[in-house]
């Protein structure tokens, strides 16, 4: 009798103990720097797992410096949005956290950002002159700055060494054009192999580079009008018809992944943005076989990357806007954007400070990316753009399939418009 | 002395402690439950503005566009088209484990932990893991049978696929439900049915059946219920441009599309209704069918 009272009684200890042990902790991780003053602490969310262990490193010496402990979280990007709005709708955002081009203007027109304008000025480690300028201006509305500019980041063409090796074909360089590129993906292709890829979903990184570089555009400078329907983009989007035999079917690209496919020697050619370096440079089997080459340019010998960089934003009603500000400006000072490159996080925001990031990774040809932001064009985006993006990319699935691009393209320019002018009301 | 005064009526004594007891879960699905579904109601009324400031009166549009919209009877569609599959067969291949799992046999503890095993996998790990199962090129189904099948990115079959993984994750549940259901069926009635010489369907059909009927019943009407609001596996097994989609995705797919990634919410309220006025008819018709075939004793 004695033992079953015992018993319950540890049962119950237990039970309780679970009750008390429960929080989701996982993601979360503080700094561990000195905690020599009073400080405080911030909160911070990111979505890139592969940039936390960098990130973390310069967060510590945050901490060691103000003594300001940081309390890093990484969200998934697909649930990153989704917190962060049920944080702006309840109160309760991350003091600091990145901002997006495709989300800015939202934040920035409900008042959900810290106005940063007068901070900056004040500040003696922060001059917007030195950022790219088209970064600064993607996170500045109605005249006062929200956010302050993390990175940039370009397109590149990558390339599998050991197929070129094979069929002994020259690697990419400078002199390709698209027309080129279609040419060595046929060569390429066979039963083993494909000589290219590209999935629906590959709009910056992917057909977005052809179209600009052909002279065509998605969306117009009033952010008004689509410019899928335009004859040049038409033209651009003919490539991607010649393109389609050379590359897995819609149903492979959408079950494994462009880049999938490339690290398990399934493409001979892809197209990748500067942020996938991160991972790109822990895959043995890619520091081994792939190496990275400019864009090929179009027959008028205009080459161009899409960029967008990411944004440090701060929420304007934390109640801890003091210690947010402290380490926004840490991290956008000219330091801290050398160590981010230096660690091989991404390219630095400020103009002429990615050479270091360049070197990161000496295996790969990471020159590539810098040369390609000589002509660089923000990538498209309007206050709701996923809608459209999303239209455009099931529309898309019918040129993969095969039917003619200049009905398709028509189609979308058609729903893009309507939806842009819903966007207007 | 007098006789001790009672201070408290038993049966008021009874009633407070009664609703002390029930207030927790009550409270919990007053405010997380029955104000939300006022609220989403509410929403549907309107186009909604950036977080929740700023919705304008729409009146009866959403709805219009609803009634138009040709992606969401498509998805409606594709919700029963799931329903109709998983429903029946998780729940007779669970009958079926949970009659055999109910004799005296060897084993009988550790086949009846194997099958419960998968409702205590994280939903997500299940999803990667029939993910990779059903892989076209790399996975493992296709590569140990030898076919070249898109179990899950060909449009007429995906949603099937979608349901094999629904009536894996589901068979050990319901199978628990019914073999406590079996508990309350008297063995004398085998063993009369064994002397007059009924075979072991005969005896299934005519006597284990109609007297777990309302066991049966429970779990038809929640397992229909749940599965109306197919969510999360289509979420994590397909990406969004998977070709199948359009003849796969859900109604509560579409909502979270709508509501969450295109900040629609409402629109995606108004298709969240139409969800609602769906299991509430198929519900009120279960209840009056359920005279026919229920035998509460």
């Amino acid at each position: 009798m004695k033992f079953k009272i015992y018993l319950r009684m540890v049962l119950i200890a237990f039970s309780s103990l679970t009750l008390v042990a429960c929080n989701n902790d996982d993601n979360r991780n503080e700094t561990t720097g000195n905690d020599n003053s009073t400080g405080g602490s911030v909160s911070v969310a990111i979505w890139d797992s592969t940039q936390e262990p960098g990130l973390r490193q310069i967060m510590n010496e945050f901490t060691d410096e103000t003594g300001i402990r940081v309390d890093l979280s990484v969200i998934t990007w697909d649930e990153y949005w989704t917190l962060l709005q049920a944080g702006a709708q309840g109160g309760s955002m991350p003091d600091v956290f990145w901002m997006h081009s495709a989300e800015f203007q939202r934040y920035a027109d409900n008042g959900m950002l810290l106005d940063l304008s007068d901070k900056i000025n004040e500040s003696d480690s922060i001059s917007l002159d030195r950022y790219y300028s088209d970064i600064v201006e993607l996170y500045s509305y109605d005249g006062r700055q929200y956010a302050i500019p993390k990175d940039i980041d370009t397109i590149a063409l990558w390339y599998n060494k050991a197929m070129f090796d094979e069929a002994g074909i020259d690697y990419p360089d400078e002199t390709w054009t698209w027309d080129t590129l279609v040419e060595v993906a046929a060569a390429l292709t066979n039963d083993n192999q494909y000589g290219f890829g590209w999935d629906v979903s590959n709009d910056q990184d992917g057909y977005y580079n052809l179209i600009y570089s052909n002279g065509g555009y998605v969306i117009n400078e009033d952010r008004t009008l689509s410019g899928w329907d335009s004859p040049q983009t038409i033209e651009a989007m003919g490539y991607v018809e010649r393109l389609t035999p050379l590359m897995p079917s819609l149903e492979m690209l959408s079950e494994n992944g462009v880049d999938v496919l490339f690290e398990s020697g399934q493409l001979a050619m892809a197209t990748f943005g500067s942020w996938m370096i991160s991972s790109f440079g822990n895959n043995d089997y890619l520091l081994e076989n792939a190496n990275v080459a400019v864009l090929p340019m179009s027959v008028d010998e205009n080459r161009v990357s899409m960029y967008n960089g990411l944004g440090w934003a701060a929420a304007a009603d934390s109640g801890n806007t003091e210690n947010a500000w402290l380490l926004i400006e840490f991290l956008g000072s000219e330091e801290m954007q050398i160590m981010q490159a230096e660690l091989g996080v991404t390219m630095s925001a400020i103009e002429g400070l990615s050479e270091m990031w360049v070197s990161s990774v000496p295996e790969f040809n990471l020159q590539a990316y810098l040369d390609m932001t000589e002509n660089m064009v923000i990538r498209p985006f309007s206050r709701n753009a996923n809608v459209w993006t999303r239209v455009a990319q099931t529309e898309l699935q019918r040129v993969w399939s095969g039917q003619p691009v200049g009905e398709v393209l028509q189609d979308i320019a058609q729903q893009m418009n309507q939806l842009l002018e819903e966007e207007r009301q | 002395m007098g006789s001790k005064v009672r201070k408290y009526n038993t049966k008021t004594n009874e009633f407070w402690w009664g609703w002390a007891f029930i207030a927790p879960t009550i409270i919990g699905l007053v405010i997380l439950n029955i104000i939300p579904i006022f609220q989403t109601i509410y929403q549907s009324f309107f186009r909604t503005g950036d977080f929740g400031q700023g919705n304008i009166f729409v009146g009866l549009d959403q709805y219009i566009r609803l009634f138009q919209d040709r992606e969401v009877w498509q998805a409606l569609w594709n919700t029963f088209r799931y329903v109709l599959v998983e429903v029946p067969m998780s729940i007779a291949i669970s009958l079926i484990l949970a009659v055999l799992l109910n004799r005296k046999m060897r084993g009988r503890s550790f086949y009846r932990t194997i099958f419960f095993l998968p409702m205590i996998v994280a939903p997500a790990a299940v999803a990667m893991v029939w993910r990779w199962i059903f892989n076209a090129n790399f996975g493992l189904l296709n590569n140990l049978l030898g076919l070249n099948v898109n179990w899950i990115s060909d449009p007429n079959i995906a949603i099937y696929s979608i349901a094999v993984i629904g009536i894996w994750s589901i068979i050990g549940y319901n199978m628990v439900l019914f073999l406590a259901g079996l508990q309350e069926v008297p063995k004398d009635f085998y063993e009369a049915a064994e002397i007059d010489g009924a075979s072991g369907i005969r005896q299934f059909f005519s006597i284990t059946i109609p007297l777990i009927s309302p066991t049966l019943f429970f779990v038809c009407v929640t397992r229909i219920i749940a599965a109306f609001q197919l969510f999360d596996l289509i979420f994590m097994v397909m990406n969004q441009n998977n070709p199948a989609l359009p003849r796969t995705q859900s109604l509560v797919y579409l909502f979270y599309r709508h509501s969450f990634t295109e900040h629609n919410l409402g629109y995606g309220s108004a298709i969240v209704v139409l969800l609602l006025v769906v299991i509430m008819l198929v519900t009120v018709v279960q209840m009056i069918v359920q005279k026919k075939w229920v035998h509460y004793n």
